[in-house]
């Protein structure tokens, strides 16, 4: 079937928003592939409606199977955030495939805050452990004066002048190894959740994404 | 549980082991391999979605793509199973038989029960 100026205008709003759509989460070369391999699909099957006596019916038809625009881009969006962070593994992909899956299950919740939290703790002693070299009578393992009972590991604007280090400059490689550990056990948690999320979503969440 | 969301799993859960099969053939374009399920199967209800989960097994590893100029009026992106996606296939198909013959066990058994 060739397609007339009206019939190709058509073809070119769906492919337009298409594009628009995986514009917002996928990266250029990613969604230059994908439109092409719509837009082959699409030349595809007007190809082989030969002979279709209403072209307009006939294309409609066509992108109707095919899909709106938008649920299609929402397949690639759902296919494509959480397997980036299970295969590489990166922070990035990790924390972005946590906020969706936060917005969509209660465990997900849960577990981004519990996630939220171990980054927060690691990064804060990674800090404490960098700032002892610049700040070593403000940042330290305090102790009570009186009683000798450790309370808190801080940075602590004036010096304090009721409590004292316990740690000294043992705190920094205490809390960088501490930091790193804290750090690594919750990026292999997130990513191991997001794992068996999408293991199970591959058999649940009927009629959301796929096909 | 309605009987469609049942159904519905099933499909979802079956999908990536039917296109895989698809491919286990030879090379195959996306719309081929939407043709080939459709004629097969009904798995397929929403053929622009097929699209996301060929990149998702080719980000795998399990299927490679390569665009092909000037076999049609259009590039066609063709799908090859790779040696990884055949090992994984051999896995899913005996996992397939296992669970598929444990169930009809279970069916008979409940059958038998009832008579």
């Amino acid at each position: 079937m060739n397609l007339t100026e009206t019939g190709q205008s058509r073809v070119n709003g769906y492919l337009f928003v298409l594009e628009r759509s995986l514009k917002t989460f996928l990266p250029g070369d990613v969604v230059r592939d994908a439109v092409r391999e719509i837009e082959s699909h699409l030349r595809e099957r007007i190809a082989a409606a030969d002979g279709a006596p209403n072209e307009r019916v006939a294309l409609e038809q066509i992108l109707a199977e095919l899909g709106p625009p938008l649920r299609v881009a929402q397949a690639y969006s759902a296919e494509r955030a959480i397997d980036e962070a299970v295969i590489t593994g990166r922070l990035v992909p990790v924390l972005s495939a946590l906020w969706r899956v936060t917005a969509k299950t209660m465990i997900g919740f849960w577990v981004a805050l519990a996630v939220s939290i171990g980054y927060t703790m690691g990064g804060a002693f990674l800090f404490l452990a960098a700032m002892k070299p610049l700040f070593p009578d403000n940042v330290g393992f305090w102790a009570d004066n009186e009683s000798g009972i450790p309370r808190d590991l801080a940075m602590r604007f004036p010096t304090p002048t009721r409590e004292h280090d316990v740690a000294g400059y043992w705190l920094i490689p205490v809390a960088l190894v501490v930091g790193i550990l804290v750090l690594r056990s919750t990026h292999r948690y997130a990513r191991r959740f997001l794992t068996r999320w999408r293991e199970r979503r591959a058999l649940a969440s009927p009629g959301q994404f796929v096909g | 549980m309605s009987h469609e969301t049942w159904q519905e799993q099933l499909r979802r859960g079956a999908l990536d082991l039917a296109i895989l099969l698809t491919v286990s053939t030879g090379p195959r374009y996306g719309l081929a391999i939407i043709q080939h399920l459709e004629a097969f199967t009904d798995l397929v209800v929403t053929e622009g979605t097929i699209y996301p989960i060929l990149g998702r097994l080719t980000r795998e590893g399990l299927l490679e793509a390569t665009w092909v100029e000037d076999e049609a009026p259009h590039p066609r992106k063709y799908y090859t199973l790779t040696r990884t996606g055949a090992k994984r296939l051999a896995d899913m198909k005996t996992d397939w038989h296992a669970f598929v013959a444990k169930i009809d066990r279970l069916m008979h058994a409940s059958e038998g029960r009832q008579r």
